[in-house]
């Protein structure tokens, strides 16, 4: 309560004092004068007119008025003194210091707080800028307050052996989702799922969202032993809700998982209260210190501040596909172990909706302003509601025309290519119950308060100061750290590769998965070295670089795929692998070691062919990326005749640029089963070693750019003609080859021939017209080009790719019958296994490229994917 | 402290409504604008009647009528140190909310009887002095207003149990 008072900075410094009104022990009120002074100051005196004037100096006296109200207890200044700088006035006993304000108001002398006037420096609204309460966002405290609350709490905690615990609602502890098709179920018993939908409860909102979604039914699902784990954990823990849907919603559903409000009492919190739509802090609820408090949430990425605090569950996804109801403001999260098809126990079930349903994506990529979110999260439920009960009926259809497994996966590869929200999935029994995580979660917990007391204890006999019965807060240990060396213990030993489960483009070691690999002591390592112990590879795509390099190591690297992760993550341990190993790796790994000891080493390209061929099991072990896509005839390369045709096409999409992916893919391929170690680079067309494939490619994309830069800028158009002129020169053959090829090229190719076929005297135009064209179908394939290369192009820069087109095409010539029996050999390959493989998975694997799960060591082929 | 006000306002009528009954109609519309609002520092508890309804101005532009009306109100103003009756709805260790009608009230720690404290182990928390004075959310309360701050169409006030025959009452 007794306050030292600083003169201020506002005053005119240096200035004397010259008087004090009040004695000590007097009362003092706000805005009163308490003591006098006087200042000197230069004023302009004179003539402004005529210009004569000059500075005389005066001496001014003014009064200093009290700031706050109370009772003087003693000056620090005294007559005479000269002060130059802000300095302490006085001390004063306050009658109010204002800790506990609500809407403004003093709540304990029930002033207004929202007053400014001249006497105060600071308004007394920020004497209580905390607000600490769950359920009100008008009733702040102030820093001592705040301490003094909790302080209690902890004492009160330490006596009962508690700790806090922070519970997360959606898809932490309930999944919860509007979907009427729900409510049908519960009412038939006949249906597949009525056992498990059974217990599903159920509640109405009356501030819900408006329109089509107003009044609709919320279906609260509880995860798998919630009772349990709640009564058991709330014996060792206080439980907070700490929830992103609205209060009401937080209510209700607080309301079915404790129906007594014995768990939770009113410790619940929402995103109402909760003051920042996109992050949760812990330092809402407790202000001061955080050394008591743990969490569990789905979602890491909400919790920017309390990271150490943080038990990450797996993401509770009950109604498949849903994902989370309120999740529409926070911000799309990436990088998620998605639990593979063969996780979900059903045969061939497949999960395809990333955690965030597809649906909310659009609205979730930025932070958009508040109403838009809004708006969207409406849409989204909306949708919900109308989309919902008609896909699942679909999907039941499905189901019941057929019940062998690629029935579903039809239905699904549509869903994916459509993005519409997918539909809860339907076999025998769609909702699975068999969900274990809290089970291990009660461990965890169980075994985190049992070494935060014995360090709170062990802290405590080491302060000799302390009486063993008191309770002290100085010894209370920080639970973060504790968690983190807890945690760090799961997997330590653990040299981890991550293949196919980072988007491109983002850091692994920043991404949620490489921050949770690196929390629970695992090394995380970038390339795959010989003392890797774990490859973690994406289920939808087995196949990368990384696990090519891995197949070597094999019985000492385990490749498994992400749900070892994610069980790991949730066990807190090494899982065994044998259940997440991915299959067929030793067969190629057979394979290769067979290869070794036939051919010694050898790198011609006939070997690397055997290689390949050899490699490839009659079933789906090998994918070799041969297949053409829909493929741009371009001029390059096209006069070396018909026969290497296909080859050709290889060549010429690859400096075209538009297949670099299928080519690495192809180069990779060979690489891996190459007996020597040698690590990428080597192509396994030696010939074209020496030729320089990437100043060809880019100074071809260069090139390939300026054809609408023929349309924008008319000067580049006469020194553009003589480029045009050479392609358009090879481009007449290139018609003939066209024709041969167009079974395996796209249709929309089949104009080329034609339009070069009928007129050959305004061929040339017409080759410009189709050359447009073509670029800029190989734009749209190219995606975005660099567009800073753009107007920087010259006609020199077309003669020299003209010129190394020319010496391209002489190495194709020695090359290609080189490459011609490897050719073949591709071709067969392509037929059996790739047709097969291709339909299976990486019809899928290709749409999904663009977006996500490619894997990180192809970064860079950015845009470019398979649209085959 | 409740008071019968004569108040104005006015009121706009969309074209499709003009006929025989306008000014049932503006009444009506007038009690649904204005009853149960907070209109500065008072309530407008209820509407007693609409003694004036001037002729209707159609306002150019929009075409919409516009009728000033006046009209008789309950209107409830709180006073500082008035005494008013609440119920408990919300409770956390630094004191508790009660509402008087639409009024919410924060009673602070602060402002209770010395033998009252916070009791965060009973289910639900609660405030009590271990004997007859239970207060939890629900409780009806008798407190004392001890500061009102008035905000755009929102009021809060402060109050206290601190004093003779304030606190719990006893139903």
């Amino acid at each position: 309560m007794v306050k030292t008072i600083q003169l201020g900075s506002r005053l005119r410094y240096p200035i004397t004092i010259t008087k004090l009104y009040k004695e000590p022990n007097q009362p003092i009120k706000k805005k009163e004068a308490l003591f006098q002074y006087s200042f000197k100051w230069k004023r302009t005196v004179g003539d402004n007119i005529r210009g004569e004037t000059w500075e005389a100096e005066e001496t001014t006296y003014a009064d200093w008025s009290s700031p706050s109200d109370g009772e003087l207890k003693s000056w620090k200044i005294r007559v005479g003194q000269e002060i130059s700088r802000d300095q302490d006035c006085m001390v004063v006993k306050e009658s109010c210091s204002h800790d506990v304000q609500f809407g403004g108001l003093c709540a304990i002398c029930g002033k207004d707080m929202t007053e400014v006037n001249w006497a105060a420096e600071s308004r007394d609204m920020d004497r209580a800028p905390i607000n600490m309460v769950h359920d009100q966002t008008h009733l702040t405290v102030s820093e001592t307050q705040a301490q003094k609350t909790e302080n209690a709490l902890q004492r009160r905690l330490l006596q009962h052996r508690k700790l806090s615990l922070v519970v997360d609602l959606d898809q932490t502890i309930i999944h919860a989702c509007i979907d009427p098709t729900v409510g049908e179920w519960q009412k038939d018993p006949s249906n597949p799922n009525y056992p498990s939908v059974r217990n599903v409860k159920s509640f109405q909102l009356d501030d819900g969202p408006r329109g089509v979604a107003n009044n609709c039914w919320y279906y609260i699902k509880m995860r798998p032993g919630l009772e349990d784990f709640l009564k058991k954990i709330s014996t060792m823990y206080e439980l907070h809700v700490y929830t992103m849907g609205t209060r009401a919603y937080a209510q209700n559903v607080a309301r079915i998982v404790d129906p007594d409000k014995k768990l939770f009492g009113n410790r619940v919190i929402s995103r109402d209260e909760n003051g920042n739509m996109y992050a949760k802090s812990l330092q809402r609820l407790f202000p001061v210190s955080t050394k008591m408090v743990v969490i569990i949430d789905d979602r890491a990425d909400v919790w920017p501040r309390n990271r150490p605090n943080l038990i990450k569950v797996s993401p509770y996804d009950f109604f498949k596909g849903i994902g989370d109801i309120n999740s529409g403001f926070l911000p799309k999260q990436q990088g998620l172990l998605t639990p593979s098809a063969a996780a979900t126990t059903n045969g061939g079930l497949a999960r395809i909706a990333p955690a965030p349903s597809p649906d909310k994506e659009d609205s979730t990529t930025m932070e958009p302003p508040l109403e838009k979110a809004l708006e969207e999260q409406e849409k989204t439920l909306e949708k919900q509601i109308k989309d919902r009960p008609l896909q699942a009926l679909q999907e039941q259809q499905d189901k019941q025309d057929e019940a062998a497994e690629r029935a579903s996966a039809t239905p699904e590869n549509g869903n994916t290519e459509s993005t519409t929200p997918p539909p809860p999935h339907h076999r025998h029994q769609v909702l699975q119950d068999d969900d274990r995580e809290l089970a291990f979660l009660e461990n965890h917990l169980t075994a985190l308060h049992k070494s935060f007391f014995q360090a709170y204890e062990q802290n405590r006999l080491s302060q000799p100061s302390s009486s063993p019965s008191s309770l002290d807060t100085q010894s209370i240990p920080d639970i973060g750290s504790i968690l983190t060396t807890l945690k760090a213990q799961a997997l330590s030993g653990c040299k981890i590769v991550l293949s196919g489960i980072v988007p491109i483009g983002m850091d692994v070691y920043r991404s949620e998965i490489g921050l949770q690999v690196a929390s629970f002591g695992a090394e995380l390592r970038s390339s795959v070295t010989g003392d890797v112990t774990h490859l973690v590879v994406s289920s939808q795509r087995p196949r990368t670089k990384k696990v090519r390099q891995a197949i070597r190591y094999l019985p000492k690297i385990k490749i498994v795929n992400q749900d070892w992760l994610a069980a790991c993550f949730s066990e807190w341990r090494v899982v065994e692998e044998g259940p997440y190993l991915i299959e067929g790796l030793e067969d190629a790994q057979k394979k290769l070691n067979e290869k070794v000891q036939d051919a010694e080493a050898t790198e011609t390209v006939s070997d690397a062919d055997d290689t390949d061929s050899g490699n490839a099991p009659p079933g789906k072990k090998r994918i070799l990326r041969l297949k053409s896509p829909p493929r741009v005839r371009f001029a390059t390369a096209a006069s070396t005749g018909n026969d290497e045709d296909e080859d050709e096409d290889e060549e010429d999409s690859d400096s075209g640029g538009d297949d670099e992916d299928e080519d690495e893919d192809m180069d990779e391929e060979l690489e891996a089963f190459k007996p020597t170690d040698a690590d990428g680079q080597l192509s396994p067309i030696d010939g074209l070693k020496t030729f320089n494939w990437g100043s060809a490619d880019e100074e071809l994309a260069e090139f390939l750019e300026s054809g609408s830069d023929d349309e924008d800028e008319e000067e580049d158009e006469d020194d553009d003609e003589d480029g045009d002129n050479a392609n358009g020169d090879e481009d007449e053959e290139a018609p003939a080859q066209a024709t041969t090829n167009i079974n395996t090229t796209s249709s929309s190719y089949e104009k080329l021939p034609a339009a070069q076929g009928t007129a050959p005297p305004t061929k040339r135009k017409a080759d410009d017209e189709e050359e447009e064209e073509s670029h800029k179908r190989q734009k749209s394939l190219l995606g975005p080009g660099p567009s800073s290369l753009r107007n920087e192009l010259k006609d020199e820069d077309v003669e020299a790719t003209t010129a190394e087109v020319e010496t391209q095409a002489a190495h194709d010539d020695q090359d290609v019958q080189d490459a011609d029996d490897l050719d073949k050999e591709f071709e067969e390959l392509d037929e059996e296994a790739l047709e097969a493989d291709f339909l299976a998975m990486d019809d899928s694997d290709g749409d999904e490229a663009q977006g996500q799960q490619v894997d990180g060591d192809e970064a860079g082929n950015g845009g470019v994917s398979e649209n085959g | 402290m409740f008071f019968l006000h004569n108040l104005e306002r006015r009121v706009t009528l969309h074209p499709s409504y003009f006929g025989r009954n306008m000014h049932e109609l503006v009444t009506t519309k007038l009690v649904k604008d204005v009853e149960g609002t907070c209109a500065g520092d008072y309530y407008i508890i209820a509407i007693m009647d609409a003694f004036d309804v001037s002729e209707g101005r159609i306002l150019p532009g929009n075409g919409l009528a516009e009728f000033t009306v006046k009209y008789r109100a309950v209107v409830w103003r709180p006073f500082k140190g008035e005494v008013v009756d609440a119920i408990v709805f919300s409770i956390n260790p630094h004191g508790f909310f009660c509402q008087a009608g639409p009024l919410s009230i924060f009673v602070s720690s602060h402002l209770m009887p010395e033998e009252i404290h916070f009791d965060p182990n009973a289910t639900p928390p609660q405030f009590t002095n271990n004997a007859d004075m239970v207060i939890e959310p629900g409780t009806h309360v008798r407190v004392k207003i001890g500061g009102l701050r008035t905000e755009l169409g929102e009021m809060y006030a402060i109050g206290s149990i601190n004093g003779d025959f304030l606190g719990c009452l006893q139903a």
